[in-house]
């Protein structure tokens, strides 16, 4: 049987070599510039013979006359040429952004754009590059609708991702990210030079494949790869600059500082600045304050380098592609101290056409990154210590082995100088990853029915080390004793994927079915010990614990872990008819251990489109060269929340009974029968491109709800928090996506685009008793309020500043504080606002003051290009948020450290001066400290998110193509909010790593 | 059909692959890396000890706002820390505000650790519930430890909140759809609870266990009920109760009242309840350590050098310690007060004070000597641990002290008043009581002692020590005595208000 088929084989393939053979050549060029293409992927159609364009457009290829050749290449749009029985087929490609017949990444598949009837939005790798970011995602900022991107400043950190608003209380808001087919919930580890293509999958009808990691959106992330008959490409690309913090908060400086003392009416605060004057001599300009004027935050901050290479090569023969990619990133930080992160990665892609039949692959990345992490307390601290405390203080003879000074030698409750933890404290995290996967595809009818099986691992591990070095400052600011902290975080995760995948083409009718199964195990275990007294702790080879004293390892041991499994069962139909009319529909079973009273839950989904330009009444209708109306409905199921959320469970502790430490056990009674969050969506959506091509349009609208909103519960009385199935959500929103492309001649092109989002987050049901739920410190209160945002800012409204007796002794409120509280307000404190108009001010006065989500997010971009020159400004921004200033709020806890210049130069200090902020005196009373809009300051901002200007010397006989390019990441943000930085991700704004401007020199080379 | 057949085999295949898939369907009915309580085996009898240890763990964790709020209204002792947390200076002078962090911190300690013995004594229920022999007596008394700990705890918030809700079961709904009980039902469910623990308890002092040294006796109960009927003014339930434990004969007054609230005095036959904190004796690892720091000195000279000072609240009142002068008190004074030069030079400007005795000096008796500092005049000498007393390497003022909560002086005082107030008690009379507590601090004897010599007794005796002068002040309704130094004190300044958290939170009115 089988030599029969061989034999036929032989036969047929003979045949054609009884055909016309002849060799073609040519030159494929650019129709845009006339430059030649390099790499040109030319195909024989039908067949997997192939070649692909040297550096100067040329190929050759032996055919037979008759034979189709398609021309590809990304980017442009593909060309077929038919061979007659000329030799010379010089061909021009025309680009094109947004060909009809571009594919995109979908759950388990792609899927052709023209198809979609969902909210899926791609970036491309030449927009990531742009960014000069360790993380990926930092390069999304402004760019698709609908993301929110919460920029982190810190070396190595993690941006906030939003995708359409906040689904979940609890799960976070992490999208998950598939990497090649692997889960994560991060992507730190990844280099931007690394990536092919992102998908952004936004709606549900999109996301319900994946199921119940999915709920926060899914970004599929492919790496690079070769094609088919592509020869080696070699790239490198590398840039090099330095960061520089922007905005830096002005604090108030010693005569400030002083000031506000002398007006608090605090004998001891004017003691403590006598006590500065003794100790550090007067000031030759104002002799009423001490000689020390330290600006702390200049004090932390520096310049810090920034820097990436990549290289890596990709290609492919008839029958395999392969890609293989090297990366190295490094960055300090921005904070003086030990703080960098250094990543080196390799990647590499291999796939192999077996068989006609038979296809696998394997990819594997590895990641090795350092990171010392900041001590993020010092942003904390250097907020709050005082001006007149000098960085060094030389009269503290007994400090060792560094003379800092210490505010509690003033007089003051802390030692508040940032500089020991900074100095005296080492924070290494060692992170290594390794993402192995390997596929058999398999047709089992051959351009039809298509079995595949994936299987991902991914092997994690971070071994920390936290270094406290022995130290005095006084008797209040010492570490006797060294410690060397160690703990070994490991993770190893697998997933094993099954599909089928069904294709047929009925005439007008197309139909592609996916049936499948995901198997999912997911393990962590974290192992930690710390140890005392370290020999040697002055040279880091000693860093080890075994040069701790082993009796000091005593109840400094932990372990914990946790393991969980989940398998599902999904399939998806893909149906369109004459190209016109489309349904998407998709299905999900999928079981979870963590969920133990209800394992398994279903989630469908569908969604149908209408290609109207299809239709014959718009043909030649001038404007629209595409239009298609979308729309989609889909449930998915959250299963991201936590192991122990359903059980009573047992913590061990250990007390003083006697003078011996001895063990016990705690119980927690806090069971929580917990049901899945469901999230349920419907989006409308509209894609066209109109004019010619040149203006693309996309549309979308969604509703979301999220019912059974998991919400931590605190249990009155027992200080226990559970999770409980609470209330109900909704985001809405409306995205919009615009570009405009044109070429205006061989010289010049250009193009602008804009993207837009509003969103409307609202919880929408409360199942309490009382009707609302409280999240946020009691003292910082944020509430959940049926048709308010979700964490809304809560307490009482500002009306303005009391500004002479008369007005207090006039205003009822005041009079009830006197009587009832036995409270004299006086000029200088707060008026709040009576909102029930009862005459007092109590908890009934207290009204929502803001929210941290923005209503509106934008960013737009313009690329110009002339020649060989090419300049690009993105921008960025969002309304509609609040920031709450913790930072001033905390005065609640100590009241004489130091306060913004902003509050120390505004503050009321006499009628008429102020009718916003307290005086110095009002800022210590209670009164004044109440959670109040004072706290609560808009958080708007726009920024230049980045300037590239780039010029490429192309390729010539004997030089590679060199492109040069010069960055300005986030060179300018303007807002009004009274901090760092307007990006807080949870507007609670206590201490954030401020996000630097970074300026970069690149160079990118292909050969 | 030999094509069909080829798709057959494959199909096979796949269904071999899905059957694989469903093998591991039960995994996921597995909990990897949780302990449930319910995996606990509650066969093994002798582990019934640790949720009681665990219960002795959520009392002893004290934050280190607890004692100074539950005292600083008293007269005996002001907020000091000034220009520090003016709410708390506020809550000396009676202002409150109920969205104060302190109230509301409070108030989740003690809560949060009524829930945890509650829990504790639950589990111990079901260690009983499978034990045999001599563990059932075992689990009774354990159970009976819980009782007396969550009768403590009880008191201490009804005491600061007037009515509070009664937790008497980890079925926390139920028993806030109880409501809050007033006061007096809250002292009388706390007698009632000493009641039925008290047979299962040892009749031992504190310090002659050995299985849980130092933990809770039948005469902690015993005094727990004293306190409660002591607050309900049932003085003939208050002379009964310490009637008895003077009775046993097993109390007697530690020799050296300045060494009793040092390391010495730590399980002395004095002690009828403390808390307890170690450093074991280590120069370093793990503690279990109170943060003695806002009672230490901002400012100090101490014998042991590199041992830390403090934050400066809880200073003691100009008003105690002219009343202690005036008295002739020398070892309680110098016991109770720390000095510093500041702080002898405000009571020297009151010209009847001009001259003071030796003994006020700004070197304690250990040698360690306070220095000015903005935040207080004087620090609380019963809170206060000699350098020289650190383990040699700790350096935390105060570090591995423990804290006496309740003593057999306090006994004998409410015996005395109990008698003053017409109780009658069987074990000795008012004046005999009253001259013991005297008598071991050199005072001279006193006969026909009334309630005022009791109280005036008491003040000296006890003064920063759990409020016991606050709450004895405004039980007898001595307004004027809190009224001092500029306060002006009214009957609706007894109670702290709710915290506007809890209010939110809970079905209570305003207080």
């Amino acid at each position: 049987m089988k030599t029969k088929i061989s034999l036929l084989l032989m036969l047929f393939f003979s045949f054609n070599v009884f055909a016309q053979q002849m060799e073609v050549n040519g030159v494929v060029t650019s129709a845009n510039d006339g430059m030649p293409l390099l790499g040109v992927s030319i195909v024989v159609k039908g067949t997997t013979k192939g070649t692909s364009t040297d550096f100067d457009g040329k190929y050759s290829i032996t055919v037979n006359s008759g034979d189709q050749l398609e021309f590809t290449y990304l980017g442009f749009k593909p060309v077929i040429m038919t061979v007659t029985d000329q030799n010379v087929i010089n061909v021009s490609m025309e680009e094109d952004s947004e060909s009809l017949s571009e594919v995109v990444v979908i759950g388990y598949g792609t899927q052709k754009k023209a198809d979609l009837t969902g909210a899926i939005s791609t970036v491309k790798a030449e927009d990531i590059e742009k960014t000069p970011n360790s993380n990926v995602m930092q390069s999304l900022q402004g760019k698709v609708a609908g993301v929110q991107i919460v920029s982190s400043g810190e070396p190595g950190g993690s941006p906030t991702v939003r995708v359409r608003g906040v689904n979940s209380f609890l799960a976070g808001n992490n999208p998950l990210y598939v990497v090649d087919g692997m889960f994560y919930d991060n992507i730190d580890f990844l280099d931007s030079s690394q990536i092919e293509t992102i998908s952004v999958l936004k709606d549900a009808s999109s996301i319900s494949i994946f199921g119940q990691r999915g709920v926060n959106g899914v970004i599929i992330i492919e790496t690079k790869n070769g094609k088919i008959e592509q020869k080696p490409v070699f790239t490198y690309s590398g840039y090099t600059g330095y960061q520089n913090a922007q905005n830096v908060v002005k604090m108030a400086n010693a005569e400030q500082f002083t000031t506000m003392a002398f007006e608090s009416g605090s004998v001891a605060d004017i003691q403590f600045i006598e006590n500065a004057i003794q100790r550090f001599g007067r000031s030759r300009v104002n002799p009423n304050i001490p000689d020390v004027n330290t600006d702390w935050y200049k004090e932390i901050l520096r310049v810090a380098p920034i820097t990436n290479h990549s290289i890596g090569v990709s290609g492919g023969s008839t029958n395999t592609v392969y890609g293989v990619n090297a990366s190295y990133f490094s960055q300090d930080g921005i904070l003086d101290m030990k703080n960098d992160y250094e990543r080196f990665n390799i990647q590499s892609n291999l796939e192999i056409k077996l068989s006609d039949r038979l296809k696998i692959g394997t990819n594997a990345i590895f990641s090795n990154a350092t990171r010392y992490s900041p001590e993020t307390g010092a942003w904390f601290q250097a907020y709050f210590a005082v001006p007149i405390l000098p960085v060094f203080d030389l009269a503290n003879t007994e400090a060792t082995p560094i003379p800092f000074s210490d505010a509690t030698v003033l007089g003051y409750r802390g030692s508040q100088n940032p500089f020991p933890v900074m100095t005296f404290n080492d924070n290494q995290v060692k992170l290594k990853r390794v993402l192995a996967s390997m596929f058999v595809e398999f047709s089992i009818i051959p351009e039809k029915l298509k079995f595949k099986t994936t299987y991902s691992h991914d092997y994690s591990t971070a071994s920390e080390r936290n270094v406290r070095l022995p130290y005095f400052i006084s008797e209040n600011s010492q570490r006797e004793r060294s410690s060397i902290r160690r703990a070994e975080f490991s993770s190893s995760n697998q997933i094993w994927d099954n599909t089928l995948t069904f294709n047929q083409g009925f005439g007008d009718h197309n139909l592609t079915v996916l049936a499948g199964s995901s198997y999912r195990d997911e393990q962590f275990n974290t192992f930690a010990a710390t140890g005392n007294d370290v020999q040697g702790i002055a040279l880091e080879s000693s860093w080890y614990l075994n040069f701790a004293d082993p009796t000091t390892f005593t109840n400094q041991v932990n372990e914990i872990g946790d393991r969980f499994y989940s398998l599902a069962f999904f399939g998806r139909v893909e149906y369109s008819f004459m190209d016109k009319y489309l349904l998407n529909a998709t299905v999900r079973h999928e079981g979870d251990g963590r969920f133990p009273s209800r394992i398994w839950e279903t989630t469908p989904s569908v969604g149908l489109g209408w290609v109207i330009s299809n239709e014959d009444f718009m043909e030649d209708n001038g404007i629209f060269n595409f239009l298609k109306l979308r729309a989609s409905w889909g449930q998915l199921a959250n299963g991201s929340l936590g192991g122990s959320s359903g059980t009573r469970t047992v913590s061990q502790v250990v007390t003083d009974i006697g003078d011996v430490p001895t063990n016990g056990i705690l119980t927690t009674n806090t069971f929580q029968d917990l049901k899945r969050e469901i999230l349920e969506e419907i989006n409308f959506g509209i894609s066209s491109r109109l004019f010619d091509n040149r203006l693309s349009l996309e549309v979308d609208y969604y509703i979301r709800d999220t019912k059974n909103l998991v919400l931590p519960r605190e249990v009155p009385i027992t200080a226990e928090v559970v999770f409980d199935n609470i209330g109900e959500m909704r985001n809405q929103g409306l995205e919009i996506a615009a570009n405009w492309n044109q070429t205006v001649n061989d010289n010049w092109s250009f193009s602008v685009g804009a993207n837009i989002a509003t969103l409307n987050n609202k919880v929408t049901q409360i199942n309490s008793e009382q009707g609302f739920f409280d999240t946020g410190s009691a003292e910082f209160r944020q509430r959940l309020i049926v048709g308010e945002p979700v964490n809304a800012f809560f307490g009482w409204e500002i009306e303005g500043v009391y500004q002479n007796d008369a007005q207090v002794s006039a205003d009822p409120t005041a009079q009830y504080e006197l009587s009832e509280n036995n409270n004299q307000l006086v000029p200088g404190d707060f008026i709040y606002k009576d909102q029930n108009n009862d005459g007092r001010i109590d908890a009934e006065d207290r009204v929502v003051l803001g929210s941290y989500l923005p209503t509106l997010t934008y960013g737009g971009n313009i690329s110009i290009s002339y020649k060989q020159f090419d300049l690009g400004i993105a921008f960025s921004g969002q309304t509609g948020n609040d920031i709450l200033n913790r930072k001033r709020g905390e005065v609640i806890f100590t009241n004489d450290t130091n306060i913004d210049a902003e509050f120390a130069i505004n503050r009321w200090r006499g009628e008429g001066t102020s009718n916003s902020f307290p005086s110095s005196e009002g800022r210590r009373k209670a009164w004044n400290q109440k959670m109040s809009s004072f706290f609560v300051e808009d958080g708007s901002y726009f920024r230049v998110q980045n300037i590239q200007l780039a010029y490429t010397i192309p390729a010539g006989k004997s030089i590679p193509e060199i492109k040069l390019t010069c960055t300005a990441e986030r060179p300018i943000t303007l807002f009004s909010y009274n901090g760092f930085n307007p990006e807080v991700a949870n507007g609670v704004d206590r201490q954030t790593y401020p996000v630097p401007a970074i300026y970069t020199f690149g160079v990118n080379i292909k050969i | 059909m030999k094509n069909s057949i080829q798709v057959t085999k494959k199909l096979a295949l796949l269904l071999a692959c899905c059957m694989v898939i469903f093998s591991c369907t039960e995994k996921l009915e597995e909990n990897d890396g949780q302990l449930a309580a319910d995996d606990l085996d509650f066969t093994i009898s002798e582990d019934m000890v640790l949720p009681l240890v665990g219960a002795y763990a959520a009392v002893y964790s004290r934050g280190w706002e607890d004692p100074l709020l539950i005292g600083v209204r008293g007269d005996d002792v002001n907020a000091g820390g000034l220009g520090d947390q003016q709410p708390f200076a506020d809550t000396d002078l009676f202002n409150y505000d109920n969205g104060y962090w302190m109230y509301n911190q409070i108030w989740e300690n003690f809560y949060g650790d009524i829930v945890r013995i509650i829990s504790s004594g639950e589990t111990i229920q079901s260690y009983k519930d499978f034990a045999t022999g001599e563990y059932i007596d075992r689990a009774d008394q354990y159970i009976a430890e819980c009782k007396v700990l969550s009768g403590f705890t009880h008191f201490q918030m009804s005491r600061l909140w007037g009515d509070i809700f009664i937790i008497a079961s980890s079925d926390i709904s139920t028993e806030l759809d109880n409501g809050v009980k007033t006061k007096a039902e809250v002292m009388q469910y706390i007698s009632d609870l000493m009641d039925e623990a008290i047979p299962f308890l040892p009749d031992a002092r504190p310090n002659e266990r050995e299985d849980v040294p130092a933990g809770v006796t039948k005469y902690t109960a015993m005094a727990i009920k004293a306190l409660a009927n002591l607050e309900l003014e049932n003085y003939q339930e208050v002379a009964n109760v310490t009637g008895e434990i003077i009775g046993s004969n097993k109390f007697s007054l530690y020799p050296d009242f300045y060494q009793l609230f040092k390391k010495p005095g730590e399980r002395s036959n004095e002690n009828l309840f403390e808390l307890q904190f170690s450093d074991y004796n280590t120069a370093s690892g793990a503690t279990n350590d109170h943060l003695y720091a806002p009672f230490g000195p901002s400012n100090w000279t101490p014998v042991v050098e590199g041992a830390s000072g403090g934050w400066g609240f809880y200073e003691p009142s100009l008003k105690f310690i002219k009343f202690m002068l005036d008295r002739g008190e020398t070892t309680r004074l110098r016991t109770s007060v720390n000095f510093t030069p500041r702080g002898i030079a405000e009571i020297m400007m009151d010209p009847a004070y001009a001259t003071l005795p030796s003994l006020v000096s700004n070197v304690t008796p250990d040698g360690d000597i306070f220095n000015d500092y903005p935040r207080a005049m004087f620090g609380s000498g019963k809170h206060y641990l000699p350098s020289i007393q650190l383990t040699p390497g700790r350096t935390r003022y105060g570090s591995s002290k423990n804290f006496i909560v309740i003593r057999y002086a306090e006994i004998l005082l409410m015996y005395a008043e109990a008698l003053t107030q017409g109780a009658s008690g069987s074990s000795m009379t008012a004046d005999q009581a009253v001259n013991m507590v005297r008598g071991r601090v050199g005072m001279t004897s006193l006969s026909g002692v009334i309630t005022d010599d009791v109280m005036d007794e008491k003040f000296a005796e006890l003064a920063m020590e759990w409020g016991v002068r606050y709450f004895d002040m405004i039980r007898l309704n001595k307004y004027d005595e809190l009224s001092y130094e500029g306060r002006t004190f009214t009957a609706e300044d007894e109670l702290l208000p709710y915290p506007q958290n809890q209010l939110d939170l809970l079905p209570l009115g305003n207080n």
